[in-house]
């Protein structure tokens, strides 16, 4: 059966290596174009002027283009196939947000004109703030965090200077679940905070008695990503926010699995104080091949004062910056990831009410869908009825065909997929985590499935090695040995290897 | 809006679960926690209203000035070749390539931005991109501290305000000193005395306010004393400036947004992070590293990924984890199309026409503070209020620079400004700086 979106046909161009932009250099050659100096050219002496030209390659344009274009049939992408990469939120993101992005009355827009002069931009900040604010159920928003990992910080920060100006520095820990991504801890640490892991239960959820025993005077608050990374709600978390708050400690809201629940459940209602979002997973912004991103952070009424600030405000039908009075001081050198924050808007207003209240419930339908269809293959890691993501193990392959879940992840982007999530959360062995999204067709999630099935049944069979998978690629599995040891991370530095070794 | 479901589609999806409705999905949450009447937004926007909706946005900005502002950000030609592969769905609609055998094309983009960074710069290893120049600044600093051990960081007044701010936010001000030293007419003081309680000596080249100076010997006489040494650059200026390798620097951050990306308001831009090998495990964020597959194809991977906080959680040096991939991918591009000769008329034209303006404004009566030591960026004295001198200048037609105190404005010139937009300029500064 021929499919929508699925991946009947490879996405993919290989053929022998391309050669990198410096060996295509010849020297002489040009694509830079640039008008004839206009103004009379006088000899300028300066102390910091150099006499030889900078290192660049030099190629053609037409040479230039072929080999970006080249490069880029080497690359996966949401534009060619199916993610189920747990945690990613990995939806599809619509071109009509780009061509909003791009229209240079944004995009030409110098970062540090006068208020009067970009009512535009604090009207986009002003607008979206109400959006995340509705959708989350917070009150007052700062879009300055560039991505996920900075917006935990900032809220780490606000929580440090909240207990700073309240006198309770003897507040030093974070309570942070054994199954977080690694960016929890690392932001509370930064913050200068003390990580204090709380344990998952056999369920899958924050262990509540555990929770009271490791909770004390010296809490200063809690990360949680609801649903949490093993894609279960936690539905004890009216309990967990009481038992956090009755110590005195902030909760904080970790956006990454926000999009289960958009217009369902949200983290003001449960007693969150601070929310971070992701809005190149939930808002639908593409990835960029790893950025950029945007982290906003949304609080409660009582936290705004300590924002990072500038943030927008709409006063009098005009729209101004307000510096908040206890900010934590900025997090970006100016107004975030503007373009990205615009992006999201975009997407906001072209789903609506309609588009967002069914949002989390379509990618919650897709992601149960799968898990039924998948957990005949694989066992789930849990037994408990999945949010947007759910979480397999292939333990028992190992031990009985030593097949690892990176196998198994390699195998499948011969079939045209990229692999699920591996490896995590932790505490589960040999993950694998599947995010379908709701932007997926029913065809595409069967095809998975199907794909799976295929290769868990190829992989253990007794000729095969493992090592070999994937097979159809550009590249095979790289070594990845030889750049850690002997760090081949510039051009010249591998056939200098090659040389001296 | 993208939900691909026909209502056959959910029958068959409701049945295979056993459910009647979207709503039997959430049976295992609180009551008390569910929405009930949804959400309090607006009805959604066709494509076609949306259009509309943002063009009345869009047209509430003054997007149509002539910009001689920069302080980081400069207007300067940003090419539709570099644009268009930028924007390449392969490229932008990806994810971080942690699965190399079918991300080597962002793989290999990113490679070739380490070592053009490498390259242009004069250093032996650069990341894969930090989230802009202000926060590279900080990321720098932290690595000088993990690196000596020390607290104290001497740093450059002439640093763009915003940065010291984020800065003094990312920095732990109750564990580590922050010295801002004063610029001396405009330049860091040569004959300063660094000590060796500090663990990072940062600087601006060219400074803020656009005077420029060698910095060599500063350099050294800090690398004497065990810090570490930061440069701050701007690096569409390196086609004819010296670089910071051949001064010395450890370490290399730089706002890239004047190589690949749009001005943006100021994001997505992209930070750049350059050091040498010694540094290594030390460095933020992710490097791509070349290797081989099984059959000897060249292929590319991430590497040094232990220090990176999904595998060292809190022992992480840095928290970073979504980069500006794309935008240090714009760079890439940018400088590629560029070569050594367009990077150098790029630089060599905006110091001639900056230079033009300078003598111009002179000419007419002004004052230019830092005229003799300053290149493609300067400090405009005006006469009456500098924030009203920019309002008014608006009116006229030209974004007049960034508002430095109230009698300067910081004036920056890039070879995409004319010399009939200069002169132009100065026409209408003598018609609002009226003092």
């Amino acid at each position: 059966m021929v499919s929508g979106g699925n991946a009947s046909s490879l996405p993919l161009v290989g053929g022998k290596p391309e050669p990198t932009i410096k060996e295509l250099s010849s020297p002489g050659r040009r694509a830079s174009n640039f008008p004839k100096l206009d103004v009379p050219e006088v000899k300028i002496n300066h102390e910091s002027l150099k006499k030889e030209k900078a290192r660049l390659p030099e190629v053609s344009e037409h040479d230039l283009v072929m080999h970006y274009s080249r490069l880029a049939h080497r690359n996966f992408a949401v534009d060619l196939g199916f993610y189920p990469l747990g945690s990613c939120t990995m939806k599809y993101n619509p071109r009509f947000a780009d061509s909003i992005a791009s229209d240079s009355r944004f995009a030409n827009m110098h970062p540090s004109m006068p208020e009067e002069f970009t009512q535009g931009c604090l009207k986009v900040m002003y607008e979206i703030g109400n959006y995340l604010c509705e959708i989350t159920g917070m009150d007052y928003a700062s879009f300055q965090p560039p991505a996920g990992a900075s917006g935990e910080l900032t809220g780490l920060l606000i929580i440090k200077k909240y207990l700073e100006i309240n006198n309770l520095t003897n507040k030093t820990e974070i309570i942070v679940p054994d199954s977080a991504h690694g960016t929890n801890p690392a932001s509370a640490r930064m913050a200068g905070f003390t990580v204090v892991e709380v344990e998952t239960d056999e369920r899958g959820m924050v262990n509540i008695e555990k929770l009271k025993e490791i909770v004390n005077e010296n809490t200063a608050g809690l990360m949680l990503t609801n649903p949490n990374t093993g894609g279960l709600f936690e539905e004890e978390i009216l309990t967990i926010s009481q038992i956090i708050h009755n110590a005195g400690g902030l909760l904080y809201y970790d956006g990454a699995n926000l999009n289960a629940i958009v217009g369902t459940s949200r983290p003001g209602d449960m007693g969150f104080d601070i929310v971070h979002s992701n809005l190149h997973k939930t808002f639908a912004t593409p990835h960029g091949g790893g950025g950029p991103g945007s982290g906003p952070v949304a609080v409660k009424e009582f936290l705004k004062e300590y924002l990072p600030g500038p943030i927008a405000e709409n006063k009098d039908r005009k729209y101004n910056w307000y510096q908040p009075e206890n900010s934590i001081g900025r997090m970006h050198g100016y107004h975030g990831n503007f373009l990205v924050t615009l992006r999201a808007l975009v997407y906001m207003k072209l789903l609506g009410k309609e588009g967002l209240d069914t949002l989390g419930a379509y990618a919650v339908l897709n992601a149960r869908y799968l898990s039924s269809k998948v957990s005949k293959i694989i066992p789930l890691a849990y037994d408990e009825p999945c949010m947007h993501e759910f979480v397999t193990s292939v333990k028992d392959l190992k031990k009985s065909h030593k097949i690892k879940a990176y196998d198994v992840g390699k195998a499948l982007l011969d079939k045209g997929f990229h692999s699920p999530t591996i490896y995590f959360p932790l505490i589960v062995p040999e993950a694998l985590m599947f995010e379908p999204t709701e932007t997926q067709s029913k065809e595409t999630l069967d095809d998975l499935a199907d794909s799976l099935k295929i290769i868990i049944a190829d992989l253990q069979q007794e000729d095969i090695v493992l090592e070999d998978y994937p097979k159809n690629l550009p590249v095979g599995r790289p070594n990845e040995l030889i750049p850690a040891k002997f760090l081949t991370v510039n051009w010249g530095d591998f056939e200098l290897l090659e040389i001296t070794e | 809006m993208f939900v691909p479901h026909s209502e056959l589609d959910l029958k068959k999806m409701f049945d295979e679960l056993s459910i009647n409705s979207l709503d039997d999905l959430f049976t295992h949450i609180p009551d008390a926690l569910l929405l009930e009447n949804g959400l309090d937004l607006p009805e959604s926007l066709s494509e076609l209203e949306s259009i509309d909706y943002f063009n009345d946005i869009a047209a509430r900005n003054k997007s149509d000035l002539v910009c001689f502002a920069g302080g980081g950000h400069y207007d300067v030609y940003l090419p539709q070749t570099v644009k268009s592969l930028t924007m390449r769905p392969e490229f932008m609609t990806s994810y971080t390539p942690y699965q190399a055998e079918i991300s080597q094309g962002i793989l290999q983009v990113l490679f070739e931005f380490q070592s053009l960074v490498c390259d242009l710069t004069d250093m032996e290893l650069a990341n894969a991109s930090l989230y802009d120049g202000a926060t590279s600044i900080a990321e720098a600093i932290s690595v000088a501290i993990n690196k000596t051990k020390r607290d104290g960081v001497t740093i450059s007044s002439g640093l763009n305000p915003n940065s010291k701010e984020v800065i003094n936010t990312l920095i732990d001000k109750n564990k580590f000193n922050l010295n801002y030293v004063e610029l001396d007419n405009y330049l860091f003081p040569s004959d300063y005395d660094f000590d060796d309680s500090q663990a990072a000596f940062v600087v601006s080249y060219p400074h803020y306010e656009g005077s420029c100076q060698d910095l060599t010997e500063l350099v050294s006489k800090a690398k004497d004393k065990g810090i570490v040494t930061i440069c701050y650059v701007d690096p569409s200026m390196l086609g004819v400036l010296t670089t910071p390798g051949q001064m010395g620097f450890d370490i290399i951050v730089a706002e890239g947004q004047s190589l690949g990306s749009p001005l943006s308001f100021g994001g997505p831009t992209v930070g750049w992070f350059a050091t040498k090998k010694e540094f290594a495990r030390l460095v933020p964020g992710r490097l791509i590293g070349e290797s081989r597959d099984k059959d000897g194809n060249k292929s590319y991977v991430m590497t040094l990924r232990a220090r990176e906080q999904d595998i060292r959680r809190e022992k992480a040096s840095s928290n970073i984890c979504t980069n500006q991939t794309l935008n240090a991918i714009g760079s890439a591009i940018h400088l590629s199309w560029l070569g050594p000769e367009g990077l150098y008329d790029m630089g060599y034209h905006s110091i001639q026409k900056a230079n033009y303006m300078k003598k111009s404004l002179i000419k007419s009566g002004y004052v230019i503070p830092n005229d003799d030591s300053s290149l493609r960026e300067f400090l405009l004295e005006v006469r009456t209020n500098a924030s009203e001198v920019i309002n008014k200048m608006g009116e006229k037609g030209f974004l007049a620079g960034i508002y430095y105190d109230d009698n300067h404005v910081l004036v920056a010139v890039t070879e995409k400004r004319k010399k009939t937009e200069i002169d132009d300029y100065i026409l209408a500064l003598q018609e609002v700086d009226n003092g």
